[in-house]
């Protein structure tokens, strides 16, 4: 939403106002454009000052509106020539030496000014990269108010900033890597088949065997981030008034803690912001201790999980947010953890295990493909097989088994479902056959069958075969539920 | 006069279910028959109670109605025994607290009476490799007609009922909560089997609550109607071996399985060994030396373990099997024995299981099912 800076000077007593709902970042910018202007050499009208922001009845918050005000009270006084500053964007802080500060949300000003249909966007310097990324709009980065009114005056010329990269960015170096994992292959190797897939994930096992650490290493395996993806999650964060403002360049990780509320995790508040879910768009959602979340919470993941984005409805406003993530949860599986663990014992009865098993709705269970359990392992255990594969070839693997199905599909093996699984999930012959005895052995339900196929096609992507054969069926029947959950 | 002997020993039941399992041997020479006449305050000189159990006593009192309590039980078809009962097995007199009444669900088979019964107890979050040992010893005491006693808990006490069930023998399930309560619930169609193969017994009445202490205070119970004990998978704090010493107490055999080093619910088992309880190391030799049955009729019940692998498994699947144990095994753990890939690990995992080789236990391990 466009925001007009008007500004009237009159006669009558020196004062300098500033209406339309500021709130306090934006009232004290009387004090730092009084002075920011004369410290560049400027002289403030003294006489009586009004700024009016328009619409009046939106709530202007930030220190962003320091320069269009200094611009337009010195458009007023005759500095700035006014006719210069139409179909122009301005946006930016000032320091009280009148140098130019960045700001919150470029991006998302950026868009916003290329929406109205504005020529052009002066904005800090520091701003300048992000915001020119969104392209259809001229950027100009300034690093003071002199440099500002020298250009709005003709004086000088400034060059418009280009966009950082086009298409994918550059790769990022994680500092969490599966190449410091020692073990946990079995678990290693679900995460690798979750990200090519974008399969949901379940681990479980006792405290203290891995599950977060190699929860916060998925991220990591999964494709860079297009220009596209990060423009949108930057978007995101800026309007929850989060990160810095730069282009997001790692996928997202937000791990929020079990006691979070129904709005902080699918967005909230009178003027809704977006959610831990919406925070997590395009990267990982990951629920620790997930049979501790409140039901009623978990039922709001429903919607993001099915269609990838969440709606919020107030008072002030309908907003709809993006929340395409990957939803990654561990649980101990029991109450005390140890149920199943082979070097400490259980504490808990068999009541208390099926009633904290019994906690995860069924519908949202239905929603993850793959169950992993994470053993706490010995030192001896962890021994021998093959060595630790670094994040990054497993990212290669991982972005060329996406691409794959983008092509065939459009969307990935998790979205599949109905007619559309069993076409590109057809069966042959000896998989078949397979399959059939798969099904009565193990007592698959039809929902674990559907998400067998999935999983096994998306093994198949991963090895690169267009069928899907006996071997990549075999391995999918691993992550199938253990009887420990949700029995 | 009958009937006033069953509603003194159910009203005496009631009582020990709420104040506590050694009441009624504390009552002395109170005579027993007395005892619901009697106010509290003249019980309380007799015998010292908790304000607990006095208020339990005076509760009671207030509320009991034999004639509809008795009148249920028989709707419901349970019968009760009580020690005046010609019925009452007479073992159960020799255990601490013999219960004033027992409630019967189905029919006290006849074996249990004429050759000792043999409970067999244990962890409840017992190894596969231990279900399996429980399951194969009720299935070869049930062959030879002997009765399986057990807890209908999970884990052990539910696999030597399923084995005892699978040869057709006759079972009893001893319950630690009211005789017409399931718990844990899912093992009600182990309840409906076991009553029709023989019997649920309990010391309490319909409705009790499964409380904690009603488990170990069960467990004498089994001791009583059993003449051995076999502890499969114990930890060294288990109700196992609160069984075991309350048959050795009674005079009866324990018997127990060894369990592989390490293992917590192995500890308590092995640790019966140790101190001189007879060791299953073979299950016909096991059942030959309780029920041995007259010349010629012995067949050999079990072969031993065979480690070999079988033909025919394509050299992925055959590294796979020699890397899974006959004790669980975690994947990644099977992964470093085999040194396969986990991709291939994984698919012959997969294919074994359907072939049947092996199966996945509840926290995710494999075990290697034996041949045959």
């Amino acid at each position: 939403m466009p925001v007009e800076v008007e500004v009237d000077v009159s006669a009558g007593l020196p004062g300098f106002s500033i209406v339309g709902l500021p709130d306090a970042a934006v009232q004290e910018a009387r004090e730092r454009v009084k002075v920011a202007i004369s410290n560049s050499g400027f002289k403030f009208p003294t006489k009586k000052v009004i700024v009016n922001l328009a619409p009046a009845h939106l709530r202007k918050e930030g220190p962003a509106f320091d320069l269009p005000i200094a611009l337009a009270v010195l458009a007023v006084s005759g500095v700035v020539p006014a006719q210069r500053l139409d179909g122009t964007g301005v946006v930016g802080e000032l320091s009280l030496d009148g140098g130019l500060r960045g700001v919150r949300g470029a991006l998302c000003m950026a868009e916003g000014a290329r929406r109205e249909g504005l020529r052009s966007l002066v904005l800090p310097e520091s701003n300048a990269a992000e915001a020119a990324s969104i392209g259809g709009v001229k950027v100009f980065g300034m690093r003071s108010l002199r440099e500002a009114v020298d250009f709005f005056g003709g004086v000088r010329e400034v060059e418009p900033a280009v966009a950082e990269e086009d298409g994918r960015l550059e790769e990022t170096e994680d500092s969490d890597d599966f190449a410091d994992v020692a073990g946990q292959r079995f678990a290693k190797r679900a995460l690798e088949v979750a990200a090519a897939g974008g399969h949901n994930l379940l681990m479980s096992g006792p405290p203290g065997s891995g599950k977060t650490m190699l929860a916060r290493r998925l991220p990591g395996i999964l494709p860079q981030l297009t220009l596209e993806e990060s423009i949108e999650g930057t978007k995101v964060h800026s309007a929850a008034g989060q990160g810095s403002g730069a282009l997001m360049r790692a996928r997202p990780f937000r791990a929020p803690h079990h006691t979070i509320s129904t709005s902080g995790l699918a967005g909230g508040g009178s003027n809704p912001r977006p959610g831990e879910v919406s925070l997590a768009h395009h990267g990982v959602l990951f629920m620790d201790e997930f049979p501790e979340f409140s039901r009623g919470t978990l039922e709001v993941l429903r919607q993001p999980l099915e269609d990838g984005h969440v709606t919020i409805s107030r008072v002030a406003a309908t907003l709809s947010y993006p929340a395409r993530v990957t939803l990654v949860c561990s649980m101990n599986p029991c109450p005390c953890g140890y149920a199943g663990d082979r070097r400490r014992t259980c504490r808990c009865s068999a009541g208390q295990i099926e009633r904290y098993q019994g906690r995860i709705s069924g519908p949202l269970l239905d929603r993850l493909d793959l169950f992993v359990d994470v053993p706490r392992l010995s030192r001896e255990e962890l021994r021998g097989g093959e060595a630790a594969e670094p994040s990054k070839d497993i990212r290669a693997r991982v972005a060329k088994a996406r691409d794959v199905q983008h092509r065939r599909q459009g969307v990935s093996n998790s979205a599949l479902a109905g007619r559309r699984l069993r076409e590109v999930c057809a069966l042959r012959g000896d998989s078949e056959a397979l399959f059939g005895a798969a099904i009565d052995r193990m007592g698959l339900s039809g929902r674990a069958h559907d998400r067998v196929l999935r999983v096994a096609r998306t093994v198949a992507d991963l090895a690169g075969e267009t069928g899907i054969s006996v071997e990549h069926l075999a391995e999918a029947l691993n992550y199938r539920r253990s009887s420990f959950v949700g029995r | 006069m009958a009937g006033r002997d069953q509603a003194s020993y159910l009203f005496l039941s009631l009582l020990q279910a709420r104040a506590g399992t050694s009441f009624v041997s504390r009552l002395g020479d109170v005579p027993l028959t007395a005892v619901p006449e009697m106010s509290s305050a003249e019980l309380g000189q007799r015998v010292r109670m908790s304000d607990r159990a006095a208020r339990a006593f005076e509760d009671l009192r207030r509320d009991f109605d034999p004639e509809t309590m008795l009148g249920e039980l028989e709707r419901l078809g349970i019968s009760m025994l009580t020690p005046a009962d010609a019925g009452y097995p007479p073992r159960l007199m020799n255990v601490p607290d013999p219960p004033p009444a027992l409630f019967v669900d189905g029919t006290l088979p006849e074996a249990l009476l004429e050759t000792p019964a043999v409970a067999v107890v244990g962890s409840r979050k017992a190894s596969p490799s231990g279900l399996d040992a429980a399951r194969r010893l009720g299935r070869a005491l049930g062959e030879r007609g002997v009765c399986v006693i057990s807890g209908l808990a999970l884990g052990i006490d539910a696999a030597a009922h399923e084995g005892v069930l699978e040869a057709g023998g006759a079972t009893v399930g001893v319950l630690g909560c009211g005789i017409d309560v399931v718990y844990p619930r899912s093992n009600h169609r182990l309840f409906e089997r076991v009553r029709e193969s023989g019997a649920l017994v309990s010391e309490y009445h319909l409705g009790e609550a499964p409380l904690a202490w009603r488990f170990p205070a069960r467990n004498r119970i089994i001791a009583g109607l059993c003449g051995s004990v076999v502890v499969v998978e114990a930890a060294e704090k288990s109700g196992a071996l609160i069984t075991a010493r309350h048959a050795l107490d009674a005079g009866g055999d324990v018997w127990a399985v060894p369990g592989p080093l390490g293992l917590a619910e192995c500890r308590g088992s092995n640790k019966l060994l140790a101190d001189g309880a007879g060791c299953i190391w073979d299950v016909a030799e096991f059942v030959e030396a309780i029920a041995p049955v007259p010349a010629g009729g012995i067949v050999p019940l079990e072969k031993p373990l065979d480690v070999s692998l079988p033909a025919g498994l394509a050299p992925g699947e055959a590294a796979a099997l020699a890397g899974v144990g006959f004790e669980p095994t975690e994947v990644d753990a099977v992964a470093g024995r085999s040194g396969l890939k986990m991709q291939e690990l994984l698919s012959a995992l997969g294919l074994l299981e359907l072939k049947g080789y092996i199966h996945r236990d509840g926290s995710g391990a494999f075990v290697r099912r034996p041949a045959g």
